[in-house]
């Protein structure tokens, strides 16, 4: 999983150059925003995620939101454990 | 000929010693994610409870087809997906395949793609979000959207592991998971407004 190293941050090398406001390939770039957060990114699309994560605000809004679903997915929502009941009636019935 | 019926054998000799060491060792732990994934696709706590069961019970009959040192847990997860699709499907109260196909359609459409810029939410207001809501988002999307979801997100399992679950190509895994997340952040944006956390 993508810990916070690779959290977008907004580096001073990024902050001298005007950031875009709007990204013109973005569709292409949720598909790369999704595979990184999925842990499923080629090299490639890691290194083209990590030289232009700071430059694009759509992008780093868009990469923010989704890794905040997906831990809120992950975190959030409650896991129950599995009834005793139905663990004793697996067991009884394989043993019969 | 005796290799090549061996090499295309896939089931294994198992001594009933070894049925039950490897249904305990390799099975059991999963139970809970087992019991979770049985809820979020039935939405029913009586029909969970038959399908982790109904499951169990087949993965022990047809243990000998189970490699061992293969991935069990994706194993058994594949078995639940489609005990729930020719059990339980049938009978519940999901959206039928005319409106899953629907929603694909109109998200594979080029216009569909563009409308995903329009989904105007902010993490900030994800992150107020409490478990229940995120998970009442979730259960509100199509059972086959709301699947891949689970598995990835919840789960943890990656697109080779999910395209065998659900015995689709891993592109069609891809693609699905996009249009899922669209639609969850569609659901989302509902209930931040509704609770006036994106103003």
């Amino acid at each position: 999983m993508n810990a916070s190293p690779t959290t977008p941050s907004v580096t001073e090398e990024a902050q001298k150059q005007p950031m875009k406001q709007k990204c013109e390939h973005h569709a292409e770039c949720m598909k790369v925003i999704q595979a990184i957060l999925d842990d499923e990114a080629t090299d490639a699309e890691k290194d083209h995620f990590r030289e232009n994560m700071d430059k694009c605000l759509p992008c780093i809004e868009s990469y923010r939101l989704e890794k905040c679903i997906k831990d809120s997915l992950n975190f959030k929502i409650e896991k129950k454990p599995c009834p005793e009941s139905i663990l004793k009636t697996i067991i009884s019935k394989i043993n019969s | 000929m005796l290799v090549a019926m061996s090499e295309t054998l896939t089931t294994n000799e198992y001594t009933d010693d070894l049925r039950y060491e490897v249904f305990n060792r390799e099975f059991m732990p999963h139970i809970d994610s087992m019991y979770n994934f049985a809820f979020r696709l039935t939405m029913d706590e009586d029909d969970a409870n038959d399908l982790v069961q109904d499951t169990y019970l087949k993965a022990f009959r047809f243990i000998s087809s189970f490699e061992q040192g293969t991935n069990a847990k994706a194993w058994l997860f594949r078995i639940l997906k489609n005990s729930f699709i020719n059990d339980y499907r049938k009978k519940s109260k999901e959206p039928s395949k005319v409106d899953y196909q629907e929603v694909e359609t109109t998200y594979n459409s080029e216009e569909a793609s563009d409308t995903t810029y329009t989904v105007d939410l902010r993490a900030d207001a994800v992150q107020e979000l409490i478990g229940d809501e995120v998970a009442n988002a979730l259960n509100a999307l199509p059972v086959d959207f709301r699947t891949v979801i689970i598995l990835c997100d919840i789960e943890g399992f990656t697109y080779e592991e999910m395209a065998k679950i659900l015995d689709i190509p891993i592109g069609t895994v891809r693609s699905r998971l996009h249009r899922a997340r669209n639609l969850l952040k569609e659901k989302l944006k509902s209930y931040a407004s509704s609770m006036g956390y994106d103003s």
